[in-house]
């Protein structure tokens, strides 16, 4: 197993992290949202405003939202040490990691789109700004299904010792279940739920923190620990 | 290569029902479980009058109903996993089935006060008490959902008996699980349906 590779692709997703956190949150100022509940003129002058501040960020985004796709491999890659052939959940695991970034391209786009012509009709500024919120906030079964294949894996597991903590498993089951609110989303401009409230927005993305840096660290372990087989060189 | 070995070997004698693991998810389920209740009470302290005269609206007879229907499925689940660790397997199986029995008689319950709810028009977006209604219920109906399938697995592995320490320490995950659903409830029925 090559391990320089793996690390390689792990070391992509503080990588992400970093453009991620700089492109949406610093220079867009897409942190904490836009109130869903403005109107057209208040959105489309955050546009007008912070013109080339959303269009580097979201670069940055779009940048950032390619390298989750090593970290996601490498998930799958020991999760399949876990199951061995046919590796189903390591195939669920990348199919939802892969439609994750899509739900991240699509809205940086939408809002690279809204950005490219801030001085268009106000209401198709506020309609792309919808869309984009609605298809990164709300798209929670990528993630779900992705929570759901890792945990189960990591709960088969039947390697001694496991190639990760059995928590992790839980974790992953817990996860799944917290992102679960954002899907109500689509029925309310104010409050809790709107994709900028605390239990829609703030926990998932606290959340999503807790299990980024999880397992990050947890496969970093089981990357070293792996067993040096088929280095012939 | 030391950290495998102490992962490997139980550092106390203390018994810990199911595995530590699902104990992380247990303590974190209540924690945001914990954090939608004070979101709750927050809200309701801006518009006390919203909150009781819709409150007034919810059928709490319903609610006592599956208070009891929950408090007796986790007695019974209790008691079947008794009975499983003396190897009265039959015993466990019945009680266990019985303990289902009772879940389903909540997810009934609930099924018909949601559509009652519904045929009088009220929905997720009516008001903001009915908005936190539907949400920590459909929560919590998704745990019972969950929690039955758990039972049904359980069931499965008592009809068997126990052969290895596996089995005894899924049966006890799972009843942990199902106390957790049950505990929720009891903070949830009076948080939504009776406080003043």
């Amino acid at each position: 197993m090559n391990k320089r590779s793996q690390l390689i692709c792990l070391w992509a997703a503080p990588l992400m992290g970093v453009m991620v956190t700089i492109g949406w949150w610093l220079l867009a100022k897409f942190v904490p949202p836009p109130l869903p509940s403005s109107g057209a003129a208040e959105i489309a002058e955050l546009f007008r405003q912070n013109t080339n501040g959303i269009r580097v960020g979201m670069i940055l985004l779009v940048a950032g939202a390619g390298l989750f796709a090593p970290f996601i491999a490498v998930i799958s890659a020991q999760i399949q040490r876990i199951e061995g052939s046919p590796p189903v959940l390591a195939y669920t695991q990348l199919l939802g990691g892969a439609m994750s970034i899509a739900i991240i391209l699509i809205p940086a786009m939408l809002w690279t789109t809204a950005a490219f012509r801030p001085e268009r009709n106000p209401e198709l500024i506020l309609l792309l700004n919808d869309a984009s919120w609605l298809i990164i906030a709300m798209t929670f079964s990528p993630a779900v299904i992705q929570n759901v294949a890792i945990g189960l894996a990591i709960l088969g597991d039947k390697n001694q010792p496991p190639i990760f903590p059995r928590w992790v498993g839980y974790l992953n089951f817990w996860v799944a279940f917290l992102l679960l609110p954002a899907g109500l989303m689509t029925f309310f401009k104010t409050g809790p739920f709107a994709w900028n409230g605390l239990l829609a927005f703030w926990m998932p993305l606290v959340v999503f923190a807790i299990w980024f840096n999880v397992m990050f660290i947890t496969l970093l372990k089981a990357i070293k620990r792996q067993p040096d087989v088929g280095v012939l060189r | 290569m030391n950290a495998r070995v102490i992962e490997a070997k139980p550092v106390s004698t203390r018994h810990i029902p199911g595995e530590l693991g699902l104990w992380i998810f247990v303590l974190g389920d209540m924690l945001v479980f914990g954090l939608f209740f004070s979101v709750f009470v927050f809200y309701r302290a801006q518009n006390p009058e919203l909150f009781m005269q819709s409150q007034a609206t919810l059928n709490s007879n319903y609610g006592a109903l599956n208070t009891i229907f929950l408090l007796t499925s986790s007695w019974l689940v209790v008691l079947g996993i008794n009975a499983a660790r003396k190897n009265l397997n039959g015993l466990a199986f019945k009680l266990l089935l019985l303990a289902m029995l009772c879940g389903a008689g909540f997810i009934s319950v609930k099924v018909i006060e949601y559509s009652e709810k519904i045929h009088a028009g009220i929905g997720l977006t009516t008001n903001d008490f009915y908005m936190f209604y539907f949400i920590l219920t459909g929560l919590h109906f998704f745990h019972v959902l969950i929690g039955m399938v758990a039972l049904a697995v359980l069931c499965v592995i008592a009809r068997r008996g126990i052969s290895k320490p596996s089995d005894l320490a899924i049966l006890e995950g799972g009843a942990s699980y199902w106390h957790m659903v049950d505990v929720l409830w009891i903070v949830l029925f009076p948080l939504l349906y009776l406080m003043k």
